[in-house]
C-alpha cells in the first residue's frame, strides 16, 4: 500500500537531483533567454543595416546605467542572503532580505523609468528619431528595456507573494530558492542589455 | 541540490564587486573610441564573462550536478549560434549602403 500512497517510490529519481520547481524554473529561464537573445539579435541586425543610427546617451545616462547595474547586482546579493536565511529557517531574516531585494528592484525600475522619460522628453518615440537618423532605435530600445523592466516588476511581485507565503508557512526554502533563480536571471540579462543598448549607443 | 561547499556571503560580495569592476571596464572601453566591431566584440566577451560568473556562482550551477550544466548550456549556446543566420543579410544591407 505504501507504493500506492507514495508513487514516487516507484519512479526512478531525477538525474538532476533537484526540486521539480527549480527544474521547471530552469526550463523557463532557458526559453526566456532565447526570447531575449532573439530581441538582441534583431536589434543587432537593424543596427548594422541602418544607414545612420541614433546615439542619444550622454555621460549622465551612462552613469545612471552604472548605478542601475550596481543596484541590480546588489539585489542579487541580497537575494542570496534571503535564500541562505530561508534555508536556515529564520523567517524574520528571510523577510528582511526579500524586502530589501524588492526595494532594490523597485529602485531599478524607477531609475529606468527616469531614463525612459528623459528620452521621451527629448522626442524619442517607438517609431521616431528626433535626430533624423534610423527610426528603429526607439523601437529597439523601448522593446528590449521594456521587456527587461517587465521582468523586474514581475520579479518584485513574485517575491512579494513568496515572502507572504513563506511568512505564513505555506512556502518553504525551495520556493525562495526558485524565485532567487529567476531574480539572478534578470540580473544576467541586464549584463547584456546595458552594454548593447546603452554603451553601444553612447555619444 | 545546493551543497555545503557553497561560498561564504563575504565571497559573494567579492564576486559582486568583481562584476562591477567588469562593468567599469566596459564603460572605459566605450570612451576609448574603438571601431564599432572591436567595441561590440569586447563588450560581448566581457558580458559573457560576467554572465558565466553569475550563472556559476550566483545561480549556483557550480554546486549542482554537472548534468544540469551539460544539458542546459550547450543547447542554449547552440540556439544563440543559430541566430547568427541573420548577420549575412545585415552585412548585405551594410555593403549595399556603401556602394550607393
Amino acid at each position: 500500500m505504501a507504493a500506492v500512497t507514495q508513487p514516487e517510490v516507484l519512479m526512478e529519481p531525477s538525474p538532476y537531483a533537484m526540486d521539480k520547481k527549480k527544474l521547471g524554473m530552469w526550463v523557463f529561464i532557458i526559453s526566456d533567454a532565447c526570447t531575449f537573445a532573439a530581441f538582441l539579435f534583431a536589434y543587432g541586425y537593424m543596427r548594422v543595416g541602418a544607414p545612420v543610427w541614433g546615439t542619444p546617451f550622454g555621460v549622465s545616462s551612462i552613469v545612471n546605467g552604472m548605478v542601475m547595474t550596481a543596484v541590480l547586482l546588489s539585489s542579487s546579493l541580497t537575494m542570496l542572503a534571503a535564500v541562505r536565511a530561508a534555508q536556515n529557517g529564520t523567517k524574520a531574516s528571510t523577510n528582511k532580505w526579500l524586502g530589501i531585494t524588492m526595494l532594490l528592484g523597485a529602485i531599478f525600475a524607477a531609475l529606468h523609468l527616469r531614463e525612459w522619460f528623459k528620452l521621451i522628453g527629448e522626442g524619442w518615440r517607438l517609431f521616431y528619431n528626433p535626430t533624423g537618423g534610423a527610426a528603429q532605435f526607439g523601437a529597439c530600445f523601448f522593446s528590449v528595456t521594456g521587456l527587461h523592466m517587465t521582468h523586474v516588476v514581475t520579479g518584485v511581485i513574485a517575491l512579494a507573494f513568496v515572502a507572504r507565503g513563506f511568512n505564513q508557512g505555506r512556502y518553504d526554502d525551495s520556493h525562495v530558492e526558485t524565485a532567487g533563480l529567476y531574480w539572478h536571471f534578470v540580473d544576467i540579462v541586464w549584463m547584456f542589455v546595458f552594454p548593447l543598448m546603452y554603451l553601444m549607443n553612447a555619444h | 541540490m545546493s551543497s555545503n561547499r557553497e561560498l561564504a556571503m563575504s565571497s559573494y560580495v567579492g564576486i559582486g564587486i568583481g562584476l562591477m569592476v567588469i562593468v567599469g571596464i566596459e564603460v572605459i572601453l566605450t570612451y576609448q573610441h574603438l571601431p564599432t566591431r572591436t567595441l561590440l566584440f569586447s563588450l560581448l566577451c566581457l558580458g559573457g564573462l560576467e554572465a558565466f560568473v553569475a550563472i556559476m556562482y550566483l545561480m549556483q550551477v557550480k554546486y549542482e550536478k554537472p548534468i544540469l550544466f551539460w544539458t542546459v548550456f550547450p543547447a542554449t549556446l547552440f540556439v544563440f549560434v543559430f541566430l547568427c543566420y541573420l548577420w549575412p543579410d545585415a552585412f548585405r544591407m551594410f555593403n549595399m549602403r556603401l556602394m550607393q
